[in-house]
């Protein structure tokens, strides 16, 4: 019995240090407003001595980024005697656990570079982009590009490159079968099942429906079918009739064994891969696979996406740069600007975004980028037409793993129709 | 006579049989070990090829080398060095006093502070990184290898101080006690008499601590930013980028990683099967 | 009556003066974190991670409504199990078998190290690649061994794939399980086991009246921690399926990492873990109860 009054007091002592660190949650909960002079305090004595500050968390793009900015880094600092630039290079795997751990505590960089920005602006954390961005370099962006960080008519933040995604094929596999490269879904299964017959041990087509990217396959498939994940207001419509068409299509060649072995744990890496091998068909990848592709020695090509309404669209990926509201003393926001206009120098940025294999966001950017790479050329084009995830609406996290959870229930014989009319009601209420 | 000869070959089919039974199970564990070397030494492309072979066609040996140049790999080891061996001396100093109290005193609140540590170990390091990143950041110890040295050592306190503590149960009281008799005060007698006797569960302690802060990832990956500090765990993720996994790369640092638990290892093992001084044990 | 007072006054307080480093330890770099876990599971936090007040059990009701809890709770139910009692069966068998003497004892018991001294983040992607379909190892060696013709899905279903992870866990803990018996094994006064020879016992009966008994304190409480760590391990899941597909594969741990750092929802996370330390408590209490008591008499 006294065992049992100890392993009480255990717990009372733990749920008792939970209710300090509850009492203490006023001070935390104010993080915005009380941080903010917070992170003033801690910023003004460097301002007052003889540095400011600028912390900024980037995203590891490949094993080049990090080079690249220890070069960036060191060639600013050196040009600005007065601003020391501290830039985190974090894996994508790790850097929303990193990001989130440094808000929740009030710790937010000045900079950051990742994709999402929209549950930031939720929280007022962000500064709006004409604050921290000069003019001259905000002229550089694409319109079309800046249209997707808008929240309430106000851009939030500003894009630091993007990538679209088209159809890649084996040209020596599509000989060997004998098909032409197919345009519309009908001649993709066709296509598929005679790759299939002529090449047993080849994957006809590539299907990625994992948690890393299975928002992917959603939007490749529904856009093709002229659906969506919002209609032309901005209101999402998970359950539209050509969505489920579309899931109920992708999982359909699936289980016609015209696919990767496993889409639900395959990711578009491991689908690269296979590809470079010579294993897989055809895909759908960024136009960073046409350098690992031709480094392996396929003989590749890439067209417009498979579509059944008659439209192709393209998918577009594109990541971006935001500023957090820490309270920021003059100096630091002239600081920050002189990071930012650095960034999307035209030297500098036209090397950051042929680093990776990326396209750039820039106008002047896509010229240097075409005039390097003709290939390019095509790649700026798709880009341009492209079709981006509704990133700006708030629900857009619970949509995104929504989504990748209707696939792969519907990979292990769920109903898609139910699936998705769940979803939508979830989501929309 | 006859009998005799009967329980040789007893013995050696027993003898046999262990060895047959050491040499399985070395094998089965090696084999990850066998796949990570043979994926190191091969070409990208060659570990994606159609019809894989088991040994690398063209031996690239060229990759162990190349990571030392694409990754400060020796900085990152020394980080992991560091923090390890601090994880594991803060761990025994503060876990050792108390393992000792708690097997050779009696107080109030022994029960519920033994229960106290079980229950601190209760969550798991990934839910705790909010809060530990909020004690670090009152303390200043964000970004720095001393914030890790503390966070393991207190990871490893549970571990640490239920096994001494039933170490030292299983050792008799007496033989300090003659000695406290001699003049000896409590903290002499614990580290002349007790600890050497209890050698064997020290160095499994030890080995324990050591490997947890080695293999550490979660909250290193939080704490630490800056390049120069990062502990190997945290650094080998260079290769693991954004585009594809350069398997040859990771596996060949991986490799790496493991060689300094294995020297530490085998440089105390023998204190584990030196085993106790026929006296000391508790009849 | 007046001098003696103070002295057992430091007599009393000498034991709280041997634990206090480890205490101090404990209570700021884990307690203090816990506390965290706490508030946040009875906050309403935005997707970004700022606590915006108290909000009563809301999150608790979220977590407990949704579909997928009780699967996943089931899983970490059966990950748990299989993993700590196989590789605590497995472990002390080879712990037996290491404490032989033998000719390169030395070697063997640092091959047993290997797994553990590997980081489960790497151990993990080496299964993962040794069991791929494609290019994995297992079916490369097995065709060339002439076993098979054709690459093997090793995972066709998602319980084939937990059984992986599992072997998996088993593998990596196997060496802790070991290493605690091995230092049981060896405080085993050897007088023991010559008198029971001398009366004519057997190996089995060695090994269940002598062994057994004698390893079980230092075993008891490795099997406990082991339930804990077990329960609460993340990157071999993680590593090897983030829970695909559809929460299948997933874990307590790597289900409330989803939730905080994909889905936004870390005070749903944070009721996660709540809900799992309950569960591990109500466990522990029944080991504390039993066994404490035991050590008392």
């Amino acid at each position: 019995m006294k065992k049992i009054i100890a392993m009480l007091l255990a717990l009372v002592m733990v749920l008792g240090l939970a209710a300090c660190g509850g009492s203490s949650a006023p001070a935390a909960t104010e993080a915005p407003a009380a941080a903010a002079p917070a992170a003033t305090e801690a910023a003004a004595p460097a301002a007052s001595g003889e540095k400011t500050t600028v912390t900024m968390i980037a995203a590891q793009y490949g094993p080049k980024t990090g080079d690249w900015w220890a070069d960036f880094v060191a060639k600013f600092n050196e040009a600005n005697p007065g601003v020391e630039l501290v830039v985190d290079v974090v894996s994508w795997n790790d850097i929303y656990t990193v990001v989130n751990t440094r808000i929740a505590n009030g710790q937010a960089p000045d900079l950051l570079n990742i994709d999402v920005f929209a549950d930031y602006q939720a929280d007022g954390l962000l500064l709006p982009a004409e604050e921290w961005c000069s003019a001259e370099t905000y002229a550089k962006f694409y319109p079309a590009f800046l249209d997707q960080s808008v929240v309430d008519g106000v851009v939030w933040a500003v894009p630091d490159l993007a990538s679209a995604r088209a159809m890649y094929y084996n040209k020596d596999i599509l000989e060997q079968a004998g098909v032409a490269v197919p345009t519309t879904w009908e001649e993709l299964t066709a296509a598929c099942k005679t790759i299939k017959e002529k090449c047993p041990d080849i994957y006809p087509w590539g299907i990625d429906m994992t948690t890393d990217e299975g928002q992917a396959a959603f939007a490749y498939y529904t856009w093709g079918n002229g659906g969506g994940f919002v209609d032309d207001n901005g209101e999402w419509i998970l359950n539209s009739a050509e969505n489920v068409a579309a899931v109920e299509y992708a999982v359909g060649l699936v289980n016609a064994g015209l696919t990767n072995s496993d889409p639900a744990n395959n990711t578009r890496y491991d689908l690269q891969d296979l590809f470079c091998a010579g294993k897989l068909a055809m895909m759908i990848a960024p136009n960073a696979l046409s350098a690992q592709a031709g480094e392996a020695g396929v003989n590749y090509g890439f067209a417009a996406i498979p579509n059944n309404s008659g439209t192709s669209v393209s998918a577009g990926v594109m990541d971006r740069i935001m500023c957090f509201d820490n309270g920021q003393s003059d100096e630091q926001m002239a600081a920050i600007t002189a990071v930012v206009d650095a960034f999307y120098d035209d030297e500098p940025y036209s090397d950051w975004v042929l680093m990776e294999g990326f396209l750039p966001a820039t106008s002047a950017g896509g010229e240097a980028c075409a005039a390097a790479d003709p290939a390019m050329g095509a790649w700026i084009d798709i880009v341009g037409s492209a079709k981006f995830y509704p990133t700006a609406k708030a629900e857009w996290a619970d949509v995104k793993q929504g989504v990748i959870d209707v696939e792969q229930q519907a990979l292990l014989g769920g109903n898609v129709q139910e699936l998705l009319d769940n979803l939508q009601a979830e989501i929309a209420g | 006579m006859a009998d005799n000869v009967r329980v040789n070959y007893g013995k050696l089919l027993s003898r046999i049989l262990l060895y047959f039974a050491v040499a399985l199970i070395c094998l089965f564990i090696l084999y990850p070990y066998f796949v990570m070397v043979c994926t190191a030494l091969k070409s990208r492309s060659e570990i994606f090829a159609m019809n894989g072979t088991i040994f690398p066609i063209d031996v690239m040996w060229s990759n162990f080398i190349d990571i030392w140049q694409k990754a400060p790999m020796a900085r990152y080891m020394l980080n992991s060095i560091i923090i390890a061996a601090g994880s594991t001396a803060i761990a025994m100093v503060c876990g050792i006093p108390a393992a000792y109290a708690l097997a050779r005193m009696k107080f109030k609140g022994q029960t519920a502070f033994l229960g106290f540590i079980i229950v601190s170990q209760m969550f798991a390091p990934v839910v705790l990184l909010i809060g530990i990143y909020k004690v670090m950041q009152v303390l200043g110890l964000t970004n720095s290898l001393l914030g890790l040295i503390f966070i393991n050592a207190a990871f490893n306190q549970a571990f640490t101080i239920w096994l001494l503590r039933g170490t030292f149960l299983s050792i008799s009281a007496e033989m300090e006690q003659a000695a406290t008799i001699d003049g000896c005060n409590r903290i002499q007698a614990m580290m002349k008499i007790l600890l050497p006797v209890a050698a064997p569960g020290i160095v499994t302690t030890l080995i324990f601590i050591f490997i947890n802060a080695w293999n550490e990832y979660t909250v290193a990956l939080c704490l630490i930013s800056t390049e120069t500090i990062k502990p190997l765990t945290v650094g080998i993720n260079i290769f693991n980028g954004y585009n594809m996994i350069e398997w040859q790369y990771l596996f060949a640092a991986s490799i790496f990683a493991i060689v300094p638990v294995v020297i530490l290892f085998m440089s105390i093992e023998k204190n584990l099967t030196s085993g106790l001084t026929a006296g000391g044990v508790k009849g | 009556m007046k001098q003696k007072r103070p002295y057992t006054l430091l007599n009393k307080a000498e034991p709280y003066l041997w634990i206090l480093p480890s205490v101090i330890l404990m209570a700021i770099f884990i307690i203090v974190p816990i506390g965290f876990v706490f508030r946040m599971a009875f906050s309403q936090v935005t997707k970004a991670g700022l606590v915006k007040g108290f909000c009563g059990f809301d999150n608790f009701a979220k977590v407990l409504k949704s579909a997928k809890f009780g699967m996943v709770l089931k899983n970490t139910i059966i990950w748990t199990i299989m993993v700590v009692v196989l590789s605590t069966v497995l472990g002390f068998i080879l712990a037996l078998i290491l404490n032989n003497e033998f000719k390169g004892r030395k070697i063997a018991r640092a091959i047993v190290v290997f797994p553990w001294a590997t980081t489960l983040v790497i151990q993990a992607s080496a299964w993962k690649f040794i069991i791929n379909t494609d290019y994995g190892a297992l079916n490369t060696l097995l065709k060339s061994l002439g076993i098979i013709q054709q690459n093997v899905n090793w995972t066709p279903t998602p319980e084939a794939f937990f059984a992986w992870e599992i072997a998996c866990g088993i593998f990596v803990t196997i060496p802790f399980v070991c290493f605690t018996a091995l230092s049981g094994l060896q405080s085993i006064d050897s007088s023991y086991y010559e008198a029971a020879t001398v009366d004519g016992a057997s190996y089995w009966q060695k090994l269940f009246n002598i062994t057994l008994p004698l390893v079980k304190p230092s075993l008891t409480v490795a099997t406990v921690l082991n339930i804990i760590y077990v329960f609460n391990s993340f990157p071999i899941v993680w590593t090897i399926t983030k829970g695909d597909p559809a929460s299948r594969t997933d874990t307590l741990v790597t289900y409330l990492y989803k939730l905080a750092f994909y889905n936004g929802k870390q005070g749903e996370a944070a009721a996660v873990s709540v809900i799992g330390f309950l569960i591990l408590l109500v466990c522990a209490s029944f080991y504390m109860v039993s066994t404490l008591k035991k050590g008392d008499e």
